[in-house]
């Protein structure tokens, strides 16, 4: 890597955490919502008959807690990388700015994921770890913690870069697709919960689950840290090669996806435009 | 020596009283055609809101959707709807404009802020209405929900729309003043959907949670529906506090985002905060 390369990498990921420490505020209030939301759908799940009914029990089992703290995590930084990155993206294309992202000489999309991704992921440490220290006062969060679940971590990661910058490339092109977000990101919760023992899914929604970035990442953690299976079990939810398989994808797709956005907009001329 | 009298310059003069009702139509109408041209994105939105329900619906039944829940259920999500929506779409307009230079432009018209962010309000209210329209007449015909309409829905229903309505202008008027602060309204709005009825009935959560939900745009509006659906009519909701409560809830709710909303606009305009910083 020649030297203006990384200088130029360097300042992307400082102006990430610049950003990211500008909105140390709003990650506090974001903060209590995730563990809020652990704690309540925990006691809801499969209690539909007794709800209906005019009975629940506030109980928070801790096996249930548990899966659902690994199967939350990882959306927390799917959250934080593309959702926003999205906005900071449409900040630049708003005001103008993103054009000057080609006098970098990094190529854009490195550009655009370099300046998230450290900042995504000293986000989600805290508020998993925040996340973690809440929903642990109401009940036992009990996991293996091994070096092992570094490996499903990181193909989270760089899976949640490739949707990112999916994302930011039809973000260049259609510009405010914020429920293109929402839409997304609530796909990756849904169908990645079928990794978990958490309920019930239809044989179909298992299947599909695959297709999509974090399900076999959060298997894989689940594997590891509850179930005490190896993480190299090459195949099954969570097994090694669809998680390397989906994860580089991803990523590779991201990548098309984003040159391709760009290229689009840079020939109609709407690339710093709206 | 002649001499000519220089016009004084001082504050502008109010705009008269014929302009309001035009200026209010400009707004909401480009509320709506800037709704037609993303009308792909409204299409989105609402296969979203359904998707989620439904992800929803299915976790708490374990795999199975339980119909006598979702009969409780599916009014939140209608609400939510028209809450997210003009929350969403007023905070992403606003820091468009902010961004692209033309919030200057729009205080260049004799309408004042209030009035120009109540044509605003209109448009998204009407787009968020149409979501929820269809969604409802989807779950409630396509799934077979057993829901029987009693026209005293309607009250509570309105000021729940205001309710809604000023919530998205007290999040649209935060952003004028900070404009990064756009991705803080989906965690506000997984808020309102987490205790604003759609993953269970208000009256089941325990009594802390319950006094919490009652701040919540759209919890009180949805629990005065539900038990006017219920058959216990209008009387009902009045005497067990619910529509008093809503009623006082909308109004200070529509109150405080007018009121913030011309605050910020105005710290803006004084501090050169309505183009990018």
């Amino acid at each position: 890597m020649n030297t203006a390369t990384a200088i130029a990498l360097r300042n992307e990921i400082g102006k990430g955490l610049r950003f990211a420490w500008s909105e140390r505020l709003q990650i506090l209030i974001e903060l209590p919502m995730f563990a809020v939301f652990v704690i309540l759908l925990g006691p809801l799940l499969g209690q539909g008959q007794n709800l209906a009914s005019g009975r629940v029990d506030w109980s928070l089992n801790s096996q249930t807690t548990s899966a659902m703290v690994v199967w939350f995590v990882p959306f927390t930084y799917f959250y934080m990388q593309v959702v926003k990155m999205f906005w900071r993206l449409l900040g630049e294309i708003q005001a103008g700015t993103i054009e000057q992202v080609h006098l970098s000489p990094l190529p854009p999309w490195l550009t655009a994921a370099a300046g998230r991704v450290a900042a995504a992921i000293l986000e989600t440490l805290f508020v998993a770890a925040a996340t973690y220290g809440i929903v642990s006062t109401f009940v036992t969060i009990r996991l293996h913690w091994t070096a092992a679940a570094l490996l499903p971590a990181a193909a989270i990661m760089i899976a949640a870069i490739g949707l990112s910058l999916i994302i930011a490339g039809a973000t260049l092109v259609y510009k405010r697709i914020q429920i293109v977000n929402d839409l997304v990101l609530l796909m990756v919760m849904l169908f990645s919960a079928s990794a978990l023992p958490l309920i019930h899914v239809p044989g179909w929604w298992r299947a599909a689950g695959h297709a999509f970035p974090a399900t076999d990442g959060v298997g894989s953690l689940y594997n590891t840290m509850l179930a005490h299976r190896s993480v190299t079990s090459a195949w099954g939810t969570g097994g090694l090669i669809p998680l390397l398989a989906v994860s580089t994808a991803y990523l590779l797709a991201g990548i098309g996806a984003f040159i391709l956005g760009e290229h689009v907009a840079k020939n109609r001329g709407t690339l710093g435009r709206y | 020596m002649s001499a000519i009298v220089i016009p004084r310059t001082g504050a502008a003069e109010p705009a008269p009283r014929w302009f309001a009702l035009p200026a209010f139509g400009n707004e909401a109408g480009k509320g709506l055609r800037l709704m037609w041209r993303r009308r792909f994105m409204v299409v989105v939105a609402a296969t979203t809101f359904g998707l989620t329900y439904l992800g929803i619906s299915l976790f708490v039944g374990g795999g199975h959707l339980v119909k006598d829940l979702m009969v409780l259920t599916v009014p939140a999500l209608l609400a939510v709807v028209i809450a997210n929506t003009a929350a969403v779409q007023g905070t992403g307009g606003i820091a468009e404009e902010i961004n692209g230079g033309t919030l200057e432009q729009t205080r260049l018209s004799p309408a004042s802020p209030q009035l120009q962010a109540l044509g605003r309000m209109t448009a998204l209210a009407i787009e968020g209405l149409a979501v929820a329209i269809v969604l409802g007449i989807v779950f409630v015909f396509g799934i077979g929900l057993d829901i029987d309409p009693h026209p005293a829905v309607l009250l509570p229903v309105l000021l729940t729309i205001g309710d809604a309505l000023g919530y998205g202008l007290i999040m649209t008027a935060l952003v004028v003043r900070v404009p990064s602060i756009g991705a803080i309204t989906h965690v506000a709005n997984m808020v309102i959907m987490a205790f604003g009825g759609v993953l269970i009935p208000v009256g089941l959560f325990p009594h802390g949670m319950q006094v919490f939900a009652r701040f919540i745009p759209t919890a009180l509006g949805v629990q005065s529906v539900n038990t006017i659906l219920a058959g216990h009519g209008l009387a009902a909701t009045w005497s067990d506090g619910t529509l008093p409560w809503l009623l006082a809830h909308a109004a200070v709710v529509v109150t405080a985002g007018l009121g913030l909303y011309v605050i910020n606009i105005r710290h803006a305009q004084r501090e050169g905060g309505l183009s990018p910083r």
